[in-house]
């Protein structure tokens, strides 16, 4: 017994980063540890409206639109590393203020010229001030899915509505 | 008090180097808007596109191209003074990425050349025409890199790298592995004005988001699409110099006139890596595609899907850079096959009579 001793505080180290490891895949239900995206309210009846199998039943691209519906009716819940927003609060999703058409229209005219700011803006940077600003919350990278599948959703629609470069929407602003 | 006055001296010289820093970061930015609000002298190659397009600052756009090739006069969101600006900009670094043809290289590119450990790579080497090759009567033509085409389809899984590739990383890996570089901030200018020239061709072209056009990329000619006689590094030297030696040179070193690039290097510390796509011992279907439609100039389409191959194998085995996924020891090989393959090639070559490379075989 004395000669395993020694060994008792390495192999609970091991047990406990496995049952770790065990817990975080199967047991935690956290979706960053699944490759599959989990399933919000809605989604399959906004798969079907905007035509989101045409990329695909369960493609890369449409996981990430998942996210992306997940993040934009969801925000507090999906994007809380950079949001203080909580359930309680009246706006506390990107769906508070914009549709997914709204995305769309802002997508393919974005990376132009803002009078406000004096700079070229890109969509990207004007979902990560979204975040700052309107979800009185942090800036997340450039390159965090929070940001990217956002794009990835603004892109699908875009492609549902056959939006091109520039294109205008019949009577409406873009998003503020 | 003699202890106290060390430290101060050591905070002093500390405060000073980081004030110093952030004045040169202010200078570095000062002097990029400066760049950003200065007219824009196009390459002669972007004049013309640009003006074919007529891009102009406006609250509306209306594309010629569109209005010609359908019958109905589009329109879109117009542009303001300094998105022409970056879109001018996007085109000169398409058209001329190191800058041969700019007064002033560093300042007109955005230090491309940073990016860059070879003379020679240029966009346009690749994405001919500046993105947007045509035939002569208009019509987009069939594989020919174009960039509107691959805006639009950005953002899509990408099976070389198994990622939902953006435009701009797709950007990062043209620097990294085209042009044996490294790779740009992605929210530096150099990509975001490529990324707004694109983005306006997809406005001139009308191209709508998600779809995909025969343009994109290459066409690329897998085994499957030959007789499978297999892809043969003999048959491939030979035509290589029948078709292909007397613009990229004997040992595919490229074409330099008075210190301007006249053809691109295909082989030594000026080409493309081996981590390159268009490397054919990395991907081999994507070379062979790029040959059979836009090489040799003047003559595209005359080469059979296994000329294209053959030709493609043989340009592989020629040294070239080691890509990043390689390692020291590749790339110190590569290192030294660069410097002593081409003479002891050329060396072996006089000993057959110096031009047996271009005999030409006899006529069926």
């Amino acid at each position: 017994m004395t000669r395993l001793a020694p060994l008792i505080k390495p192999l609970g180290a091991v047990i406990a980063i496995v049952g770790f490891v065990l817990w975080a895949h199967l047991g935690s239900g956290i979706a960053r540890f699944h490759s599959q995206v989990k399933s919000a309210p809605g989604w399959d009846r906004f798969r079907d409206v905007y035509g989101l199998d045409s990329f695909g039943e369960d493609s890369y691209f449409v996981r990430a639109a998942q996210n992306g519906y997940n993040l934009f009716y969801f925000t507090h819940r999906y994007g809380w590393r950079f949001t203080r927003k909580t359930e309680r609060d009246a706006v506390n999703s990107c769906a508070a203020c914009h549709t997914p058409e709204d995305m769309a229209y802002a997508f393919v005219n974005s990376d132009r010229f803002d009078p406000g700011l004096g700079r070229r803006l890109s969509f990207e940077e004007s979902v990560m001030r979204c975040y700052a600003r309107h979800m009185d919350g942090f800036v997340p990278t450039l390159y965090d899915p929070a940001v990217r599948d956002l794009r990835i959703l603004a892109r699908s629609v875009a492609h549902h509505l056959q939006l091109g470069e520039g294109a205008r929407r019949a009577g409406g602003e873009l998003i503020p | 008090m003699t202890a106290f006055l060390p430290k101060l001296l050591r905070l002093a010289v500390i405060a000073s180097v980081l004030g110093g820093l952030y004045l040169v970061a202010l200078h570095k930015h000062a002097e990029r808007d400066e760049t950003r609000q200065a007219a824009v002298a196009l390459t002669p190659g972007c004049k013309a596109k640009l003006e074919s397009y007529a891009l102009h600052a406006g609250s509306d756009y209306r594309s010629p191209y569109v209005l010609r090739t359908t019958g109905v006069s589009k329109q879109a969101r117009g542009y303001t003074e300094e998105d022409v600006r970056a879109i001018q900009r996007g085109c000169n670094l398409v058209d001329d990425t190191q800058g041969q043809l700019a007064r002033d290289a560093a300042r007109e590119r955005w230090n491309a050349g940073r990016f860059m450990r070879g003379r020679h790579a240029s966009c346009d080497h690749c994405h001919q025409n500046i993105g947007d090759k045509q035939d002569a009567a208009g019509q987009r033509l069939v594989g020919s890199n174009g960039l509107a085409a691959s805006w639009v389809m950005a953002d899509m899984y990408d099976r070389f790298t198994g990622l939902l590739l953006p435009y701009e990383l797709r950007q990062m890996q043209c620097y990294i592995n085209s042009s044996n570089g490294f790779k740009p901030n992605a929210a530096d200018d150099l990509l975001r004005d490529v990324t707004a020239y694109s983005r306006f061709l997809t406005a001139a072209l009308d191209l709508k988001i998600g779809n995909h056009y025969a343009e994109q990329g290459t066409d690329e000619i897998p085994a499957s699409a030959t007789l499978r006689r297999g892809d043969d590094y003999v048959r491939g030297a030979h035509l290589y110099k029948q078709k292909c030696a007397r613009c990229h040179g004997p040992q595919g070193f490229g074409t330099e006139v008075n210190g301007k690039v006249i053809y691109p290097a295909l082989a030594g510390p000026n080409s493309f890596t081996l981590d390159s796509r268009m490397n054919f011992g990395r991907v081999n279907s994507v070379i062979p595609g790029f040959i059979c439609r836009n090489m040799p100039l003047g003559e595209e389409g005359s080469l059979d899907n296994q000329s294209c191959r053959d030709i493609g194998f043989y340009i592989s085995t020629l040294p070239r850079p080691a890509g990043d996924k390689q390692g020291p020891l590749v790339a110190a090989w590569q290192r030294l096959m660069m410097a002593v393959m081409p003479p002891l090639t050329q060396y072996a070559e006089t000993l057959g009579g110096g031009n047996h490379h271009v005999h030409q075989p006899p006529e069926d």
